[in-house]
């Protein structure tokens, strides 16, 4: 147990440290630097030319132009206090600036999780019940097709649908700008109303995988043993279904909800652009057209680790969940 | 009033490229505090059987006929009504696998879930009760808390009895319980069988394991491809067997042939629903014409007892009467060396004839192959007489194979003519259909067919050999009825090992009867299925190989096998 639990904190370091090593290189191997940005990327903003003098100032300011393995070890060191540099385009700490757009993600990622995995798990266990009749073949064919939409794509024919044509929705942002809110339901209505079409766009991106996971295991499940004992026993079919075969078919999706968040985070980087909401998505596509390489840096690692706890989260509970596995 | 009855059920598996008849018309009743046993191969339908009763059948199944469960139909009621039957009637026990029960729930929740839902009690109550059951069933009550896959087999197929006596059942279904167990586990779970009827319940056991069935169950229904082809009370089923299925199950069974070679029914069940014969045809070894063309139904064949076989089951195959024989000696005296003696062959049985020399067994042997004519009595054979009707040079009647293969071939034969010679005489086949034949006998006693071979003297041949060509020449003509007349004696330990297993495995392949005349019982107790006993000219024993060996009650049978020299480290 305790060399298991040992191997387990090694092998999670090891790849907290792979992680660290390809988040320090890569945004550097990008060309350009911070300070080669000559737009700026809001309309309207103003548009700073350096002269080469101001250039080398700022690339010497910010030790960028010390060897990389010294800027790596400063950076680790700095990572050990918990610092995680001071972001370049926002002249603020990097954890300032994401714990100022984390939660909207946490927020639509959650949620999309939540309203995924539940739906997913509702429709499979409808689709497995009527297996081979008209209502599941049409489910399945739809799902697979629709499964195959990016979820960019679908964000954006979303947002034209829904917002440009119908104007059921806001076009961007994560709340109404300059809004006054008569008390807190007022305000969790107008975030709800603004995470809508984020939220929906991640989860019809991953409702497909866990349809298809619980609608597939439910139908192995009900062919075992145990589902004839149930049977046998004259428990009544919500119970079979229920107690014995859901609770075993769960086990997968539990599993697969914890990769789909990993994946998620991933794709939420495009869903936030697309629906301009201010989680970290779209920080870090400011952060990478600015060549904020200390921005860059930390937001990867915070998806990273995010991941990482969410594998660890689910290994977790599925040893709750099945007394074979021991953990 | 019987509690179940099951009328003409039909269960047959429709799948997409066939359609599997699983159970095919069976009928039977068992009556309160009965317990009936199901037996049969893997594959003949015996579980389809048990799920029929529960309702369990998957959903591609085409159900026909009724079961009636106390003068109610419960075969086609919908799934709600039939909860109603299910565990407080009828609950079934299943064979014990690892997914027989849900593996993330505990064994105490799944036994203690079918008394909430039925009984209406509160779940501390079944909680109570469970432990109850648990001390019925020989289970520690501390493993209720553990899980299906934390359990031995033989807890799991406690934990599974007791879950079907949760809800206090009138009728017990077992599948399959002690296949997966080990002996001693089995005789626990025989044990408590027995105590429970005495409490009850009624039972229907199925199993494969015709010994366990046989020491719980009253009655017998040996079922074969979706048929019951023979049923009767236990004891007659085990000593009497009337279909020849049943008595290839009996054989095949270890635990009541202790010493016997193991020997399976060869062949397989017919595939396919378009054979309208016998299923059992393929296999069988007293088959005629029409039971490759229709099915033979149950019927009763007395004391209670049913088959179904056109033959009206194991027929026989030779029958001899009266049959008296004496030499005359040079001093003018007679030696009776076969005093009245009356035998019966049945179909595909070994037969061996043992007792001292000079008991007259070859002097028997030869009358029954009517080498010598006997002074009077009669041989019927296949109802022919066996005097002048020349059964020795037909295909398919009577062969015999003699104690010497020095003496029985010719030195000067090739083993190509030794063998043919039958042929030749009979004026059988062409030259080249004879040559076909030869070779084929030959691969049937494992010589080798190669011209080379064919052109060897007898002479040249080891005694092994000499006496698988003397095999082979008897078996060219493909008899129903080979006698073995001491055929191993003249050889070494080795090879007579290896030539009775031959012969053995030719009979259980080809299916003819045999008698085999021997003074090693040892052997005779491995391969024969009756034995008869002789001793001066006279049958003084004849029965169930075992029973004849191992508790005899002749006074000279029980000389003859107190004889046998043990080995220094055997105490006989």
């Amino acid at each position: 147990m305790v060399n298991d639990r040992n191997s387990f904190i090694f092998r999670s370091l090891s790849t907290l440290l792979v992680i660290l090593v390809i988040n320090f290189f890569l945004p550097r191997m990008m060309p350009g630097d911070p300070f080669s940005t000559t737009s700026a990327d809001e309309v309207g903003g103003e548009i700073i030319v350096m002269t080469e003098e101001q250039h080398l100032y700022y690339v010497n300011y910010y030790g960028l132009d010390r060897p990389l393995y010294e800027q790596f070890l400063s950076y680790m060191k700095n990572l050990m206090t918990g610092n995680l540099g001071r972001s370049i385009y926002y002249k603020m700490p990097v954890s300032d600036v994401i714990m100022l757009h984390l939660p909207w993600t946490i927020l639509i990622v959650v949620s999309a999780t939540v309203v995924s995995t539940i739906s997913g798990v509702v429709l499979g266990t409808l689709s497995a019940k009527n297996r081979k009749k008209g209502s599941d073949r049409i489910m399945m064919t739809g799902m697979i097709a629709f499964a195959e939409i990016p979820s960019f794509l679908l964000g954006l024919i979303l947002l034209l649908i829904f917002s440009v044509y119908f104007r059921l929705f806001p076009l961007a942002g994560a709340v109404t700008p300059f809004a006054h809110y008569n008390g807190p339901t007022d305000q969790v209505l107008d975030i709800l109303y603004h995470a809508f079409l984020p939220v929906l766009t991640l989860s019809l991106s991953q409702l497909t995988g866990v349809y298809l996971l619980t609608r597939n295991t439910l139908i192995t499940v009900t062919t075992k043993d145990y589902i004839r004992t149930a049977r046998a026993k004259g428990l009544g079919e919500k119970n079979v279904w229920i107690r014995h075969a859901l609770r075993n078919a769960l086990l997968p999706v539990v599993t697969r909800t914890g990769f789909m968040i990993g994946i998620m985070m991933g794709g939420v980087v495009l869903v936030e652009n697309v629906f301009s909401y201010p989680g970290i998505g779209m920080t870090l596509r400011s952060a990478v057209v600015g060549r904020d390489y200390p921005l860059i840096q930390g937001i990867l690692l915070v998806i990273a680790v995010s991941i990482l706890i969410c594998n660890l989260l689910v290994d977790k509970i599925y040893g709750k969940l099945d007394p074979r596995v021991v953990i | 009033m019987s509690l179940l009855k099951i009328n003409n059920l039909k269960c047959h598996y429709l799948t997409d490229i066939d359609t599997v008849k699983a159970v095919d018309g069976i009928s039977f009743e068992i009556e309160e505090r009965e317990i009936l046993g199901i037996v049969g191969e893997s594959g003949s339908g015996k579980t389809t059987v048990a799920l029929g009763i529960m309702g369990l059948l998957p959903e591609n199944t085409a159900v026909s006929g009724e079961i009636l469960y106390r003068n109610e139909v419960i075969s086609s009621l919908p799934e709600p009504e039939m909860n109603r039957f299910r565990w407080k009637d009828i609950a079934i026990v299943f064979q014990n696998g690892l997914e027989v029960m849900n593996p993330v729930l505990k064994v105490g929740v799944q036994v203690t879930e079918p008394m909430i839902k039925h009984l209406d009690i509160s779940p501390e109550k079944a909680r109570s009760k469970c432990a109850d059951l648990f001390r019925t069933v020989g289970l520690d009550p501390k493993w209720m808390d553990s899980y299906p896959h934390q359990l031995s087999g033989g807890m799991r197929q406690k934990v599974l009895l007791a879950m079907a006596l949760s809800c206090d059942p009138k009728l017990l279904v077992l599948d399959e319980v002690t296949s997966a167990l080990d002996a001693f586990t089995r005789k626990e779970i025989r044990d408590l069988l027995v105590d429970l009827q005495k409490n009850g319940y009624t039972m229907l056991v199925i199993s494969h394991d015709i010994t366990f069935v046989s020491s719980v169950a009253s009655r017998i229904a040996v079922m074969y491809s979706g048929k019951v082809i023979e049923t009767g009370p236990v004891r007659d089923i085990l000593v009497s067997p009337l279909h020849p299925y049943t008595r290839g199950l009996v054989h095949s069974t270890p635990d009541i042939f202790v010493y016997k070679d193991l020997w399976g029914i060869p062949g397989d069940v017919p595939s396919g629903d378009e054979f309208e014969g016998c299923p059992f045809s393929p296999r069988c070894t007293q088959r005629i014409d029409i039971c490759n063309k229709t099915s033979p139904v149950l019927v009763p064949a007395g004391e209670g007892r049913e088959i179904a076989c056109h033959r009206g089951g194991i027929a026989g195959l030779l029958a001899a009467k009266n049959l008296n024989f004496s030499y005359r000696l040079p001093d003018g005296e007679y030696l009776q060396a076969v005093n009245n003696v009356n035998l019966e062959v049945m179909e595909g049985e070994v037969l061996a004839i043992v007792g001292q020399t000079g008991s007259g067994k070859s002097t028997l042997a030869h009358i029954l192959a009517d080498v010598i004519r006997p002074e009077c009595g009669d041989v019927l054979f296949m109802g022919g007489n066996v005097f002048g009707g020349n059964y020795g040079s037909r295909f398919n009647g009577i062969q015999i194979v003699f104690q010497d293969p020095f003496s029985s071939t010719s030195n000067r034969f090739t083993v190509l003519d030794a063998i043919k010679e039958p042929l030749y005489i009979n004026k059988i086949g062409s030259n080249g259909d004879r040559l076909q034949m030869v070779k084929s006998a030959l691969e049937l006693v494992r010589l080798p067919s190669s011209d080379n071979f064919l052109r060897k003297y007898c002479g040249e041949l080891s005694g092994g050999q000499r006496q698988r060509v003397a095999l082979a020449r008897a078996m060219v003509m493909e008899p129903k009825l080979l006698i073995a007349d001491e055929i191993t004696s003249a050889l070494d330990v080795s090879t007579s090992a290896n030539i009775l297993r031959l012969l053995k495995g030719l009979q259980n392949r080809r299916g003819f009867a045999m008698i085999y005349i021997s003074h090693d019982l040892s052997l005779t107790l491995k391969i024969a299925d009756r034995i008869a006993v002789m001793n001066s000219g006279k049958i003084i024993e004849i029965g169930n190989s075992h029973d004849v060996m191992l508790s005899p009650s002749d006074e000279y049978t029980k000389r003859l096998v107190g004889s046998r020299i043990g080995l220094c480290c055997h105490t006989h």
